[in-house]
């Protein structure tokens, strides 16, 4: 207990010192807390049904592909993955349910994707409005093939005339009626029943059929729906299979929350450490003393161990409950982005900021421990006023750590260099850059002395403050290296954030720009009705529909690109280098060099897959082609795909030279909301959205810069002392500042080297493996935008600190307490 | 009067090698109960290491060396330091106190460490002994530099430890203060039957002891009872001009 009250008092005694460690343990909490909310919100956030809210029972199609895994342990597991696209399901089911036990009514539905002036809706039969349930509030139901419903925030009357894009063709329709409601997230359009169903394009199929009960009956459906790929649905349940996006994006925020809080876990670890290793140096004669007069090693552990847990409870708390705002701020950027959809709730719970809580403690306790180390080496001597000269050597401990960190590094390194899937290299970047930064951070010493032997040169060109300065680097190596750590953990986490976007973009974008042999590029939705139109049209030469969406090979995803074959070579490259895209047909696909390798095929394999809708499909590989990363990974044929996805409506790649881009805009002006790009402009649209990633990963840039601040303002106010020396022999004031700002800047200058260093060979191995070339892609603007801020940011948290230390009176400081 | 102090052909070699320096060379010397000793000596002459090695904080490299019965030499690091806390005092030069703790806290921080309970009574007569009455309340930067000394000194002397040791325990302060501390060093020896050795260079502090130890290249040189700061002084200066 003893130990403990002695660590409270250090505590309220030395603010100043632990501040850096409370900022970085709290901006730590707050980050775990926020991934912790996402990656909840990922496992158990739930949807509430809008339109299928009316119906107590849903019944529609498995959402999911389904396997049992054999383990080499005999046991078996059942895995299901989610599918891409809604699976609809036989609309003779509606029979079967209507006959089964307690059901008083059904109502089958079909969705469709529509265009409207006010954006995009969703189409249904007015026959299952009851669903939700809609009812009129003027006007009277579709009759004829002409007529719609509009929802009560559409703002249209009966009697109004709209242009309508469905996936059947752009066709004008006559408001009947009106809806006394209107759905909180989506916009809803109704047709006459048997319209509805000829534009949703499926004969003999519906997306859900709801279930109306018997008052006070449970229906038994499970006889009507064995041997279907039909389920039940009840509850929020309903709100999963309406919303098939939410089912994505929990996935999404799985993989993200768990990536982003793994990797902020791991830099608070390290920084943390750095502080409390930099505050112990700073404190080495207190430590000194306590050892001499009391305490023992282990008591000394325990001292620093009960700061640290104070300090990790308190900047835990605080932690935790700005990382519930930063949650919802965090939901709420990616609801912007399109990643999150609007009706997927943040759940919120406890449980984040505790596992938070709990995870800053350790982490703190872990960085105690691992700094205590050399706390416990401090000898008593040294309270004695011998010459507390740090050891010039590494202590073999880190040194042997440190290679292991450099041994681990190379190996994920290695392994980097050979991961092709996004999904396994995204986690395995980050942990790579980190662990080249911890072995870095380790060794840290050995660079910093050959560094500041070799920056000695330069910085003797300026006589007074460049001297000092290079002394000071030359006898201080391990506060430089306490220094320079988190510099180059800002340096290679921003670079390598930033070039794993760049880096991939350019790769897609280049096989873009090389397979891309149309001159237009019509979007982003066209339905094939005007496709076919475009194509008898002189002056055009050949016209490709595009569909994208991805299907599972077992339960791994893979993206797929669907065309139609007819003059498939006038407007697209893949790069075939096996087999022939001409033999494209309904049951051959072409499969990208890099999938093929991965699937383990070559031409005339068959491969068994399912369509996105979950409908298998078993096809033939006709041609392997080599841009992948441009046009995905596998390439069906429409006519496959369009009748098992959500939207068949996609881009068209147009080629017509004899053209202007006016003359093919006045083509497809009956289809609304229909863009012409050109060539460049295709291609340039071309590059993946990182926005999502440089959100989420920008708070682990902002975490390393905080982490900066901190040990650069710790680092400095710790030699007041000195500066107040260096004031007192005569030195100017303007000159003390100087020392400081190129001490500053060789430590930069070591931190860009180290931190590009780590991050070229983090993104070199990442584009090994991504896009077949070890050439990552960094633009410059983009790198010096990283440096600019980078400078500044040490520039300001060194001069700071030393300002406000040389404030003092130089004979008043240098009497203060060490 | 039994030893309480004993040094046996000790030996201190730092670094190995042709970089290898001597600081101590086979020193054999016995500090008796109660008494004062100071040891002196030029600058490198091996005092302080002399001190370290006597007090526990540094080990030989050869020699035994003894506190009352207990051979300190083989102790790991945790045995010396409880022996340290409980058995031997520190007064050191400066930097004696922790910043964070009031004078009573560190004071009964080397009990408090050891899992002692403080003896009230014993508390309240050295507080009183050392003159800090009404400032134990107080941190050590709200102290004038001669009050820390005597709260470092109280702190020693709270464990009822064998032996004091002080390494230039003066050498901070100014002429008069000095004379305050030395004066209660002395006291202790003469009222409280303490055993205090003392390194210092200071002529006027080594004569409030019994004996004054001369160190030289890391031998015992010379030994004087009964010292004035005289004779010391004129000692030293032959210390000097011999060596």
């Amino acid at each position: 207990m003893a130990v403990l009250t002695l660590a409270l008092k250090t505590l309220r005694h030395r603010k100043a010192a632990f501040a850096g460690a409370f900022v970085t343990l709290l901006c730590a909490a707050a980050l775990i807390t926020a991934c912790g909310m996402l990656l909840e919100t990922g496992l158990r956030g739930r949807v509430a049904p809008e339109r299928y809210a009316g119906a107590p029972v849903v019944v529609a199609g498995d959402q999911y592909v389904h396997q049992t895994v054999h383990k080499s342990n005999g046991k078996t597991k059942h895995k299901a993955k989610p599918i891409a696209e809604r699976a609809w399901i036989p609309s003779s089911l509606t029979q079967t349910l209507r006959r089964s036990a307690g059901v008083r009514e059904v109502v089958a539905e079909v969705t469709f994707p529509v265009g409207t002036s006010g954006g995009q809706a969703q189409g249904h039969g007015w026959d299952s409005a009851a669903l939700t349930p809609f009812t009129l509030a003027s006007g009277r139901a579709p009759k004829t093939a002409a007529e719609v419903v509009v929802d009560a925030r559409s703002g249209a009357r009966a009697g109004t005339r709209l242009r309508i894009l469905t996936p059947a063709g752009a066709a004008t329709y006559r408001v009947s009626g009106v809806t006394r409601q209107a759905l909180p997230t989506q916009h809803t359009l109704f047709f006459a029943p048997a319209e509805a169903r000829r534009l949703a394009g499926r004969p003999g199929q519906v997306s859900a059929i709801g279930v109306f009960p018997k008052t006070g009956e449970r229906p038994g459906l499970a006889a009507a729906l064995r041997g279907t790929r039909a389920r039940e649905y009840t509850g929020e349940a309903r709100g999963a299979v309406e919303f098939l996006d939410a089912e994505q994006a929990r996935v999404k925020l799985v993989s993200l929350g768990g990536a982003l809080g793994g990797t902020s876990l791991l830099v608070a670890i390290l920084v943390v450490a750095g502080t409390f290793a930099l505050s112990i140096q700073q404190r080495q004669r207190e430590i000194a003393l306590l050892r001499a007069v009391a305490a023992t090693p282990k008591q000394l552990r325990r001292l620093l161990g009960g700061e640290a847990l104070v300090t990790a409870v308190a900047a835990g708390a605080a932690g935790s409950a700005a990382g519930i705002a930063l949650g919802f701020w965090l939901r709420s950027r990616f609801v912007a982005l399109g990643a999150v959809p609007e009706h997927l709730r943040l759940v919120v719970s406890p449980f984040p900021a505790f596992a938070a809580l709990l995870a800053t403690v350790l982490a703190a306790w872990t960085a105690a421990r691992l700094s205590a180390r050399r706390a416990a080496r401090v000898r008593p001597v040294e309270a004695l006023g011998e010459a507390a000269l740090p050891t010039a050597r590494l202590p073999w401990p880190r040194l042997v750590a440190g290679l292991l960190a450099t041994a681990a590094a190379v190996v994920l390194t290695l392994v980097l260099s050979t991961l092709s899937t996004e999904a396994a290299s995204s986690p395995v970047t980050m942990l790579t850059a980190l662990m080249w930064t911890v072995a870095v951070s380790l060794l840290g010493p050995l660079p910093a002395r050959a560094a500041a032997a070799l920056l000695t040169l330069p910085l003797r060109v300026s006589r007074t403050a460049g001297h000092l300065a290079a002394a000071n680097l030359r006898t201080g190596s391990r506060r430089l290296a306490s220094v320079v750590t988190p510099l180059c953990l800002l340096v290679a986490m921003a670079c390598t954030i930033l070039f794993v976007q760049t880096t991939m973009g350019h790769a897609a974008q280049r096989e873009v720009a090389a397979g891309s042999r149309a001159d237009y590029v019509l979007g982003p939705q066209v339905p094939g009705s005007a496709a076919r139109s475009l194509r008898g049209r002189p002056g055009v030469e050949a016209v490709t529909e595009v569909l994208h969406t991805s299907v599972r090979v077992g339960l791994t995803k893979y993206g797929a690109q669907a065309v139609t074959t007819e003059g498939l070579m006038r407007t697209t490259d893949l790069g075939v280098v096996a087999g022939s895209l001409r033999d494209l047909g309904k049951d051959s696909m072409a499969v990208s060099e890099n999938a093929a390798d991965r699937l383990g095929v070559s031409v005339g394999d068959t491969v068994r897959l399912t369509l996105g809708d979950g409908t298998p499909a078993t096809l033939k590989v006709a041609a392997l082609y080599t841009r992948g990363l441009g046009y995905g990974d596998l390439t069906l044929s429409h006519a496959l795909v369009a009748p098992h996805v959500d939207n068949p409506m996609g881009p068209l790649y147009v080629a017509a030279p004899g053209l202007t881009r006016a003359e093919l805009s006045a083509l497809v002006a009956a289809v609304p909301s229909v863009t012409v790009m050109d060539h460049a402009r295709a291609v340039a649209a071309s590059a993946p959205d990182a926005e999502v990633n440089y959100v989420a990963m920008g708070l682990i840039i902002a975490f390393s810069a905080i982490a900066v601040i901190n040990t650069l303002g710790m680092s400095t106010a710790d030699r007041s002392r000195e500066l107040a020396l260096l004031r007192l022999v005569g030195t100017t004031r303007r000159q003390v500042l100087r020392v400081l700002r190129l001490e500053a800047l060789a430590a930069l200058a070591i931190a860009t080297v180290l931190g590009t260093g780590i991050a070229l060979l983090t993104l070199t191995a990442f584009a090994t493996g991504m896009t077949g070339s070890p050439l990552p892609y960094i633009p410059p603007l983009t790198y010096l935008g990283v440096l600019a801020p980078t400078a500044a940011l040490a520039l300001t948290a060194t001069a700071l600190p030393a300002r406000l230390a040389l404030r003092q009176r130089p004979a008043e400081a240098i009497g203060g307490r060490q | 009067m039994a030893d309480t102090v004993r040094l046996d052909a000790v030996s201190k070699v730092y670094g190995k090698g042709q970089g290898a320096v001597a600081a101590l060379r086979e020193v054999s010397v016995s500090i008796p109960r109660g008494s004062f000793t100071a040891v002196m000596g030029p600058s490198g002459s091996g005092k302080s290491t002399f001190l370290q090695c006597a007090a526990g904080l540094d080990t030989p490299t050869s020699g035994t060396v003894r506190l009352g019965d207990t051979d300190l030499t083989g102790m790991n690091e945790t045995k010396l330091t409880r022996l340290r806390r409980q058995r031997v005092g520190f007064v050191f030069q400066a930097f004696n106190l922790m910043p964070a703790l009031t004078a009573l806290e560190n004071i009964t921080l080397p009990l408090r460490l050891a899992g002692a309970r403080p003896d009230k009574a014993w508390l309240g007569e050295i507080v009183r002994r050392v003159g800090l009455e009404g400032r134990t309340n107080r941190r050590p930067a709200q102290l004038s530099g001669g009050q820390q000394q005597r709260v470092a000194l109280a702190r020693a002397l709270a464990t009822r430890p064998e032996v004091i040791f002080g390494d230039e325990p003066t050498g901070a302060l100014d002429t008069m203060t000095a004379r305050d501390v030395l004066a209660l060093l002395r006291e202790t020896v003469d009222d409280m039957g303490q055993t205090v050795v003392m390194v210092t260079h200071d002529p006027v502090a080594a004569s409030y002891a019994d004996t004054v130890l001369f160190l030289a290249d890391g031998r015992i040189v010379d030994q004087m009872g009964g010292p004035t700061s005289d004779k010391i002084a004129e000692r030293m200066t032959r210390l000097g001009a011999w060596k």
